[in-house]
């Protein structure tokens, strides 16, 4: 029998099979599950492809699909009198422009293809990248299995090996492997992955959880995606790994609700593994999430899961101690939790030296203004200059580049030294967050960027706590004040103040780096700022 | 729930077992308490906006942040528990700007005119803007939040430009009240409080207990007899507290008296509830006691006694004379059929007192025990 907790957490899928949150949605589904209409109401109405159930059609509107004309592409099918909207990053940004289709992203969409799905927005479909399982291009070419940990191009490995492996070494050793390894987070924060695992692993007993982040969709990173695209073998497999370390029985896949080609791919790897028994022990559970960006905040992610509004929480307490329905929870990034099989085959020592400046290769994504925008797989720590190399070069010449997706701002081409890794960019004042590299050549209009990402923080803040809810807000005003043409004493005055305040004040990740944009561009570039 | 009351009973009777420094100075502690309970009974000031002691604290609207020594960012001292020895600054350059800066940006989204603003209801934001200097020239946000103003029930009104999504109110709904009526709803900037498809009040779950205006911070939900009738702003009425005569609880209420209305006769214009803690109800109402206090001015009200003539008809008369006619009348039916042909039945209005006092009459003057009190059915 469901228990509340059970029908609690299903009202937003109720929500989504009843066809999104049209009147009297929000009372059957309060009448159906217990929960009272109110909550359900306000919990559907936080996620976009839940509260604006008449957009079928959404235009990506993402820094790297803004570059490569997405307002064409939204024109035009406003133009045809579609029932079109926009939404943040679809992490498509390898084949921009991108648009969502149901929950469908259609990659490489031209204007064109609107003219060509002639009036019916049903029938668009993208001429350069057809297909709708898609995968971008991935790399080093001809790079060996042995340097790599989530190997892209590798053939997907259904034995289960690596799970066998962690089982005869024992969860201990499994920590220790991890530990030596030096695995940080690829999520953002760079965390190391061994503290949390201890520390789930000791709490005291009773349920704890392993929770999968496949909510990628900070600007300029699509990563996760080509992951669950190509190996959901190693991601299955690192969760059954790390459940089996921690003592956990239940993993939760909480993927993105634009993600519908990962989502299949992940459907089947687990019936594989159904099918051959290898992950026996470990009990995947598929959660979609329903269109909101700060779910990838883990502690957000969490409260959609338990179906309620994705507002963060507040840590303390961390996830490890009390997280999922109050239980222990170890929640990974989709890229951290694929190192874990290569990990534990070969060992810890073996992940950390293939680093440069620090443990391990990274998936690094790379687009904007390169010839092959991809996902590639180096060492942790290179320069943006050898990231674009692997990528084909750059376009132009290189200008600005954001070196972890919106939440790390810009930086100029004369950083273009600095190693992309944890450390280094936190003293350049930056971060390397998701690895989301979007790269700005010497015709792109630095202020223009900067109002795009300042757009997304504004749309996509929870809206839980005053400085981001309303500093994002002001800080778009502001900007858009100056692009106006009111001078920059007039109009960027409190900048400072907003983005210390929402910094110190706001209570997530969000909040806190959502002036960055802005800042480091007035801190790197202030001749575009110059008044006159 | 019983955690929390602990929590607020402690420093009065709970042990105090440990200690942490506020601002220099050793406090003892009992454990569960937060940061908050334990500087404010140490006379620190820390500003709350989002707090409510009926409530579990949200930490969200971010005013009594503190710093705590070894912690890289600032705390909500309303939901971070105390631990002992921990090291707390409330008072520093680092507090003293993030209050100006934080004011600084709620005034930006909130009606800018103190006077304007507070029609109905005080606003604790201009109160504590003005404290904290507060920036009042800065820019000024687009407004966004979507009201109900079709909202056709009779009691509360709902004015987004002054809320600040403290979400005490849908907090309170929920956990006091146990109804779930109202609910924070969309994201971002656009986040406001709603109801299931915007629709009135009276068309949801909710009890009219009117809890969510009293708990609101600024009078962005507020009654709407007094906005309609244009009660003067609130600093300019009279509380008088007294015990709402609905029912046998009790409650302590603050009738809001215009001493200037009606030429200097005065009025009644709102009911608020006392602080919470305040025994017996906490600060908590019900609709009746809440809003239904506009019978004291209705034109149907019996002020004075009134006796049937011999044509039938009600005329005023004196106190004494009513009272004996009531008694003869009494008498004239026990005389007549006995004791029992009586029934006495008292309101739930009257108090305790005065309910006692009817079953004596009943049982000990006339001798019956037909006696009832319509709160017993
Ligand atoms: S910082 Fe922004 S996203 Fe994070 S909790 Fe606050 S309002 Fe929500
Ligand atoms: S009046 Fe009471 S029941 Fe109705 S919305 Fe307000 S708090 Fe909830
Ligand atoms: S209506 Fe009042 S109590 Fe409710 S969120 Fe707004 S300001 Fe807070
Ligand atoms: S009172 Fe602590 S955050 Fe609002």
């Amino acid at each position: 029998m469901a228990t509340d907790r059970d029908k609690r957490a299903e009202i937003l899928d109720r929500v989504r099979a009843l066809g999104g949150l049209t009147p009297g949605v929000a009372r059957q589904v309060a009448r159906d599950t217990g929960v009272a209409e109110a909550e359900v109401f306000g919990a559907a109405s936080f996620y976009h492809l839940l509260a604006e159930p008449d957009v079928r059609v959404r235009v990506c509107t993402g820094l790297s699909c803004e570059l490569a004309g997405a307002g064409d592409v939204l024109a035009r099918a406003r133009a045809a009198g579609w029932p079109v909207g926009t939404c943040a990053c679809l992490a498509a940004c390898d084949r921009a422009p991108a648009v969502l289709h149901g929950r469908d992203t259609l990659a490489g969409i031209r204007p064109d293809d609107v003219d060509r799905a002639a009036g019916d927005w049903r029938a668009l479909a993208s001429s350069a990248v057809p297909e709708r399982d898609w995968r971008g291009d991935v790399g080093p070419a001809g790079a060996p299995a042995d340097r790599l940990a989530c190997d892209l191009l590798g053939e997907p490995d259904w034995s289960g090996s690596a799970f066998a492996r962690a089982a005869q070494l024992g969860p201990d050793a499994v920590i220790a492997e991890i530990d030596r390894a030096g695995l940080q987070g690829r999520g953002g924060a760079g965390f190391p992955a061994a503290v949390k695992w201890k520390s789930v692993r000791s709490q005291p007993d009773g349920d704890r959880f392993v929770v999968l982040n496949a909510d990628e969709g900070e600007p300029g990173t699509f990563k996760d995606r080509e992951l669950l695209l190509r190996r959901p073998d190693k991601v299955l497999e690192g969760l059954a790994i790390a459940a089996a370390a921690v003592g956990a029985r239940d993993v939760y896949l909480y993927v993105r609700g634009e993600f519908g080609a990962p989502w299949r791919s992940l459907e089947r790897a687990i019936a594989r593994f159904a099918a051959s028994g290898a992950l026996a022990d470990t009990r995947f559970h598929l959660h979609a999430g329903h269109g909101a960006y700060i779910c990838g905040e883990e502690t957000a992610l969490l409260e959609a899961l338990e179906g309620k509004r994705g507002m963060p929480r507040l840590k303390p307490p961390f996830p490890t101690e009390v997280g999922l329905w109050g239980r222990p929870t170890l929640i990974h990034n989709v890229e951290t939790i694929a190192c874990v099989p290569a990990i534990v085959q070969r060992g810890g020592d073996w992940f950390r030296a293939l680093g440069k400046t620090g443990p391990g290769t990274k998936l690094y994504c790379i687009s904007g203004h390169v010839r092959r925008p991809g996902t590639y797989e180096l060492p942790l720590g290179v320069t943006v200059d050898e990231l674009a190399a692997a990528a084909g070069g750059y376009v132009g010449e290189l200008r600005a580049f954001s070196p972890g997706g919106a939440s790390s701002g810009f930086l100029p081409a004369r950083l273009r030294d600095t190693p992309l890794d944890f450390r280094a960019l936190a003293d350049a004042g930056s971060m390397l967050g998701s690895a989301g590299v979007v790269v700005l050549n010497d015709t792109a209009d630095v202020v223009a960027a900067v109002a795009n990402q300042l757009r997304f923080f504004e749309a996509e803040s929870c809206g839980q706590c005053a400085p981001c809810r309303i500093g994002t807000r002001f800080l778009r005003q502001a900007l858009d004040r100056f692009r106006a043409g009111a001078g920059r004493g007039a109009a960027l005055a409190q900048v400072a103040d907003v983005a210390w305040q929402m910094n110190e004040g706001s209570i997530c990740g969000l909040g806190q780096a959502a002036p960055l944009p802005l800042v480091s561009a007035l801190r790197h570039f202030p001749e575009e700022f110059a008044d006159g | 729930m019983a955690d929390r009351n602990a929590d607020r009973a402690s420093g009065g009777g709970a042990s105090l077992t440990a200690s942490l420094t506020i601002d220099g100075e050793r406090v003892p502690f009992a454990p569960g308490e937060t940061i908050l309970q334990v500087a404010r009974r140490a006379g620190a000031w820390i500003p709350t906006l989002c707090y409510d002691p009926r409530l579990e604290p949200a930490g969200a609207c971010r005013t009594c942040l503190v710093e705590i020594d070894g912690w890289r960012r600032l705390a909500p001292a309303c939901a971070t528990p105390a631990a002992a020895d921990m090291v707390v600054t409330t008072r520093s350059d680092r507090i003293a700007r993030h209050h100006k800066t934080l004011l600084s940006l709620y005034m930006t989204d909130h009606v800018a005119d103190r006077d304007a603003c507070e029609t109905g209801a005080p606003c604790e934001l201009h109160a504590l803007a003005d404290r904290v200097g507060a920036a009042t020239d800065w820019p000024r946000m687009e407004p966004v939040r979507a009201g109900r103003p079709d909202d056709r029930n009779a009691f509360i009104e709902f004015r987004p430009d002054r809320c600040i999504l403290c979400a005490r109110c849908t907090r309170y709904c929920a956990e006091v009240e146990a109804v779930s009526a109202i609910t924070l709803a969309g994201r971002g900037s656009h986040t406001t409080i709603t109801t299931a498809d915007a629709a009135s009040l009276v068309d949801t779950t909710c009890e009219m207990c009117g809890g969510c205006i009293d708990t609101c911070p600024t009078g962005a939900m507020t009654e709407k007899i007094p906005l309609r009738e244009h009660a003067p702003p609130d600093r300019l009425l009279d509380k008088v507290r007294t015990t709402c005569n609905y029912c046998g609880v009790g409650c302590q209420l603050d009738l809001n008296v215009d001493r200037a209305a009606h030429g200097g006769r005065g009025r009644v214009v709102k009911v608020t509830s006392p602080p919470p803690g305040t025994p017996p109800n906490d600060g908590n109402l019900c609709v009746k006691g809440r809003f239904a206090y506009q019978f004291i001015e209705h034109p149907d009200r019996l002020t004075r006694p009134l006796v049937r003539d011999a044509g039938g008809s009600l005329r005023e008369t004196s106190w004494e004379d009513a009272l004996a006619r009531a008694a003869a009348g009494l008498r004239g039916v026990a005389d007549r059929h006995g004791a029992d042909a009586l029934g006495f039945v008292s309101s739930s209005r009257c108090t305790m007192e005065e309910n006692y006092l009817m079953q004596k009459l009943a049982r000990a003057v006339f001798g019956t025990n037909n006696v009832h009190q319509c709160a017993a059915t």
